[in-house]
């Protein structure tokens, strides 16, 4: 039921276009949740917990590990008082450099103490990522209720067994969100997104060393200011019909459908990590029994929910997704802008990801045809920051038809950083 | 949903199924022979009839979900509330009140009534009221605004439209204090009134009574004695600007306030109405509507056009019925509700 105290921390916008020609019976929506001021204050510094996992693998030796330390020192800086932290210094097995176990709560004290310990950080060894997350689990586990966020930075390719690091992840799946950073271009994109995905994160390339304490820094300001953890999107459906999907699609995509666990009756949730002064969008594709005409169904009901203290949970904010079908082809044909542009921004990041890889691939004729249908998705979008980066890896002959040529010589980081940042979406034109 | 349509003199009371003779009131139960009414409708009952579900934790027993919302919580279907369509015809007055295709709920109602002395011609009542509905419950005020003006209409003691208004005024403000628990914003809405007097001696008289922006039209033939017209004029920001002066029609109407009313039944509300009576010169038809309606045809030509031709076909119900389908085919954006009522003698081609 919902609490009178959260109901409306959120509001859900639905946008779609509920008509349905007769026999039809897929239904598309775009949900907007945002969080109302009130829930989009920063949550009591008690309540929050910051992890910083540094990589100290002899790779990271020279300039990176020297920016890695410059980095979470700015980190360490933006700790507001009274949140709970730990920096753990990362090679082939995790070790906590401050505090010596647990964590430990920030004041102007432990934040010098700690950035001295930092200070001293020194290369050495190999990397066992999937050793650090569980480290981290861990010390989440001893946070119950909190905003658990780590931010994980790596310079190379994880060491351990693949079914290791996949136990790993599998073992630490909703204990804290996670960010990571890959810094130079000897990391694997494929293996952050993994985690961040998985994680709730985010995932980027920071090409330069130089420019890792600015991303630290902006980071950790976004992490302060999470005012609730651990929400879920739960979906009903009537009975009989079948969820086909549920993405995230902005600010990036991210694919929810497999994370769905059983709710109440006829429901299901997707965990949305925590949450602060934001919005998000989410893309829903629904396949329920068809109506006749006239009929008016409610195809789906989108609740934004947080586990209570005692086991009870609160109903922050709710949106429905109806259909309702008609003859009337003038309104059944409309389409839904929000749909229609998500739409494309989902195949937008799937033709980036698979026109790279047919290019690693050496399967020139794929590349060129998945890279153009970017090209042409992300010209009609209006997305221009990765319109720029595709323009570094093939040579547009005509944006709004997808012709282009690959480029001879690429450069790793352009490739790398058009791969990472290839789920970023832009929202509607006009929505600003 | 309109009850028995017979006629007055029935051989059984509608109420108590006893026999009755020419009497007005019945001799067992007391109801009020002469007097029919269509409107305000009750939700239905039972399992949900998309998937036979029973509901559970709803007041009404309906397959609806725990959160008390419109829809089957197993199957999804939508469940009337049996205000989706409403239509009351007696004859003589018949209307048509609609959700239309946006709004969730239609917070419109209407009350029709006909008194007929079995010795003379019926008195004709009808209201409409239109829920305000950026207030809670609006379809509560419509109800009890359209109910209360439609019993004091046709009150033994003859129609009395200002007393009718204030009754309904009282009615809407009672919400308040009812069962209906606690208001944030109490229920408030418009109303329209008009009652039809044949008026054996002086002819036919018919006096109009509105709060707010729901209207009263009397709809003619282009050359009718009576020239068909607007008879209220809407209490509205965009209407007092126009009429003030203050501002032309064009940047009045253009403002975001435009509709916004200045009078209304209900808390904070300015109850008191404007009443007019005429005295058509020849035969019309008299229309009350929502601005469900008048929104998309505000022009008594071109309303008389539609209803006139449909009410030679058809009667009144046709042309309730018809104008309510082009404010649905024009968007349907608000709640629509039409009544109408054919005055003077009309031959069987519906002309004058």
């Amino acid at each position: 039921m919902t609490d009178v105290a959260g109901a409306g921390a959120f509001t859900v916008e639905v946008d779609q276009n509920s008509y349905l020609p007769a026999g039809a019976s897929r239904v598309d929506a775009v949900v907007t949740v945002t969080a109302a001021d009130a829930a989009a204050a920063p949550a009591p510094a008690s309540e929050v917990l910051e992890v910083i996992v540094v990589d100290c693998s002899t790779s990271m030796t020279g300039s990176k590990i020297r920016a890695a330390r410059q980095a979470t020192m700015a980190a360490i800086a933006e700790l507001r008082d009274g949140v709970s932290f730990a920096v753990v210094a990362g090679n082939h097995v995790a070790q906590q450099l401050f505090p010596p176990v647990g964590t430990v709560v920030a004041n102007a004290g432990t934040r010098t103490t700690a950035t001295r310990m930092v200070e001293r950080l020194q290369a050495d060894g190999g990397t066992g990522i999937g050793a650090w997350l569980t480290h981290v689990g861990g010390l989440a586990r001893q946070h119950p209720g909190s905003i658990k966020h780590a931010i994980v930075l790596t310079d190379g390719q994880n060491g351990e067994s693949a079914e290791y690091f996949a136990n790993a992840l599998n073992g630490v799946l909703g204990t804290f969100t996670c960010d990571c950073r890959g810094v130079g271009t000897d990391w694997r994109v494929d293996e952050l997104r993994t985690i961040a995905t998985s994680m709730l994160g985010t995932v980027d390339i920071v090409a330069d060393p130089a420019d890792l304490a600015a991303d630290f820094r902006s980071i950790m300001g976004e992490a302060m200011g999470k005012s609730v953890a651990d929400l879920a999107l739960r979906l009903w459906t009537p009975r009989g019909a079948t969820v086909r999907f549920v993405k995230q699609v902005a600010p990036t995509v991210e694919d929810l459908t497999d994370r769905r666990t059983e709710a109440a009756r006829q429901s299901g949730d997707y965990p949305l990590g925590s949450w602060g002064a934001e919005s998000r969008d989410y893309h829903l594709a629904i396949e329920v029994p068809a109506g006749g005409v006239g009929d008016e169904m409610l195809a789906g009901r989108v609740s934004i929910v947080r586990p209570g203290p005692d086991g009870a949970e609160e109903v922050l904010g709710q949106g429905l997704v109806k259909a309702i079908w008609t003859e009337d082809t003038a309104l059944s044909t409309r389409i839904s802008r929000g749909v229609a542009h998500y739409t494309g921004q989902a195949e937008l990041a799937e033709a980036i990801q698979e026109g790279l890889a047919a290019r690693k691939a050496g399967d020139e004729a794929t590349a060129t045809a998945r890279l153009g249908r970017a090209v042409a998705l992300a010209e009609a979008s209006g997305n221009e920051g990765t319109a720029r980066l595709l323009g570094r890896v093939v040579e547009v002959v005509d944006a709004p038809s997808g012709t282009v040529r690959l480029r001879k010589a690429v450069a790793d980081v352009d490739e790398m950083t058009l791969d990472t940042r290839s789920t970023r979406t832009v929202r509607v034109r006009g929505d600003g | 949903m309109s009850e028995n349509t017979s006629a007055p003199a029935a051989a059984a009371c509608p109420r108590c199924r006893e026999p009755v003779d020419g009497h007005r009131f019945c001799e067992n139960c007391g109801h009020d022979l002469w007097l029919r009414r269509g409107g305000a409708a009750r939700a239905p009952s039972g399992p949900c009839p998309g998937c036979g579900a029973n509901g559970t934790n709803t007041p009404n027993g309906f397959g609806v979900d725990e959160a008390g919302e419109d829809y089957c919580s197993t199957c999804g279907i939508r469940r009337d509330d049996g205000t989706e369509h409403i239509e009351a015809d007696l004859g003589q007055v018949a209307g048509v009140s609609d959700r239309g295709l946006v709004h969730a709920h239609n917070e419109d109602a209407m009350a029709v009534g006909v008194l007929a002395a079995p010795d003379g011609q019926a008195l004709v009542a009808a209201v409409v009221c239109d829920g305000v509905s950026t207030v809670d419950a609006p379809e509560l005020a419509s109800r009890a605004g359209a109910d209360a003006a439609l019993e004091r209409l046709l009150h033994p003691s003859g129609p009395d439209m200002s007393k009718a208004v204030e009754e309904a005024a009282d009615a809407v403000a009672a919400l308040v204090d009812g069962s209906h628990g606690h208001f944030r914003n109490p229920p408030s809405c418009t109303l329209v009134a008009a009652v039809v007097d044949p008026g054996p001696e002086d002819g036919v008289s018919i006096t109009v009574g509105w709060v707010g922006d729901s209207r009263a039209y009397w709809l003619a033939a282009p050359d009718a004695a009576e020239p068909a017209r607007l008879l209220t004029v809407d209490h509205s920001w965009a209407t007092e600007m126009i009429n003030s002066g203050t501002l032309d029609a064009e940047t009045a109407l253009a403002d975001r306030r435009a509709h916004a009313i200045t009078r209304w039944l209900g808390a904070g509300g300015e109850p008191h109405p404007e009443i007019v009576t005429i005295r058509p010169a020849g035969p019309g038809l008299l229309l009350l509507c929502s601005d469900g309606l008048w929104n998309y045809y505000p022009g008594a030509e071109e309303l008389a056009e539609v209803a006139l031709s449909t009410l030679a076909r058809g009667g009144p119900v046709a042309v309730a019925r018809e104008l309510t389908t082009i404010a649905l085919n024009a968007g349907g954006r608000d709640n629509v509700t039409v009544v109408a009522v054919p005055v003077g003698p009309w031959d069987e081609r519906g002309t004058p």
